[in-house]
């Protein structure tokens, strides 16, 4: 696998980087939010990303149960709260949108579990991840660049 | 008898969320990344790049806006209603429009697969690396603001050619 380029505008990752920033402190629950960014992450396939945000979970303290158990979240019973579970839901519909909408009950799910602040931070952290996402993936970075 | 053009229209909807106005700290950057990420790159391509994410998404406010944009900007309407079948309407567009439109759909879906290479190549052909990167960039901004509108359910309609410019 070779890098395709590691080229980015200054500017647009300073941008990016306040987008996250922003996001990530309006939520302010900085485990929950490299829950987010994680599964994210998986569903779009970002090496990069993945090795960054499993490292920073697991330096916050995020258990290693939930990190094993995120692709089934669903399934996973006992693992994640309904807080952490309304959240998730939200991450996929809104990054898996070319297949629909944002569906209302998954909508209203996330609405009950955090007010309107909270949710426009949570939208904009789902939006920061997908935004990473896909400046990692087209450019192919390699994973393993983050310190530990 | 009552024909389909004598109808009503659907009544239009609210949006969920002013997340402007509940994270303006968000709006702020997004507004900033969107300046960065269209430098050095031909507007007339951008639209396109715009409106065709944007229909993947399926963002109405979105469309909305960006098919209003590229007309008052002097696009045709033929080649924005071709956009959805380009594949079929290449002499429509030039050979960096056609690559550009292609990278747009492969880092748009990427929870179906990874960007392939034959994609990226042929973008790679057509833009210099700079060029490229910022062309990324700006395909990752447009659905930015796709997820935006569409999880908040922006709405259509209102939006007057050259208001976010």
């Amino acid at each position: 696998m070779t890098v395709r380029t590691r080229l980015l505008d200054r500017e647009v990752g300073r941008a990016l980087s306040s987008v996250s920033a922003a996001a990530k402190r309006g939520l302010g629950d900085p485990a929950l939010a490299e829950l987010v960014v994680i599964r994210a992450s998986q569903l779009n396939h970002c090496a990069f990303c993945l090795d960054m945000h499993l490292t920073a979970a697991r330096e916050l303290g995020v258990s290693e149960r939930q990190l094993d158990m995120m692709a089934a979240w669903e399934e996973a019973e006992g693992v994640f709260d309904e807080r952490e579970r309304a959240a998730l839901a939200l991450t996929e519909a809104v990054t898996v949108l070319t297949e629909g909408f944002v569906p209302d009950q998954v909508y209203a799910r996330a609405a009950a579990h955090f007010d309107e602040g909270q949710l426009a931070h949570l939208i904009g952290l789902i939006t920061a991840i997908n935004n990473w996402n896909r400046v990692m993936v087209s450019r192919r970075i390699e994973p393993g660049g983050y310190p530990s | 008898m009552t024909t389909a053009h004598e109808a009503p229209y659907a009544p239009e909807h609210s949006p969920r969320l002013d997340w402007a106005k509940h994270a303006p700290e968000v709006y702020k950057a997004m507004v900033r990344l969107d300046a960065a990420a269209r430098r050095g790159l031909d507007p007339t391509l951008l639209e396109l790049v715009k409106i065709r994410a944007s229909q993947l998404n399926h963002c109405a406010f979105c469309l909305d806006m960006h098919t209003k944009d590229a007309l008052a900007a002097g696009e045709s309407v033929e080649r924005i209603i071709q956009l959805g079948a380009w594949e079929e309407s290449r002499h429509f567009y030039t050979e960096k429009e056609l690559a550009a439109i292609e990278l747009t759909e492969a880092v748009t879906v990427i929870t179906d697969s990874f960007v392939p290479d034959e994609v990226y190549e042929r973008a790679a052909e057509q833009f210099e690396e700079a060029e490229l990167a910022q062309l990324i960039a700006a395909i990752t901004v447009i659905n930015a603001w796709n997820r935006f509108g569409v999880s908040t359910r922006m709405v259509p309609g209102h939006y007057k050619a050259g208001q976010h410019k």
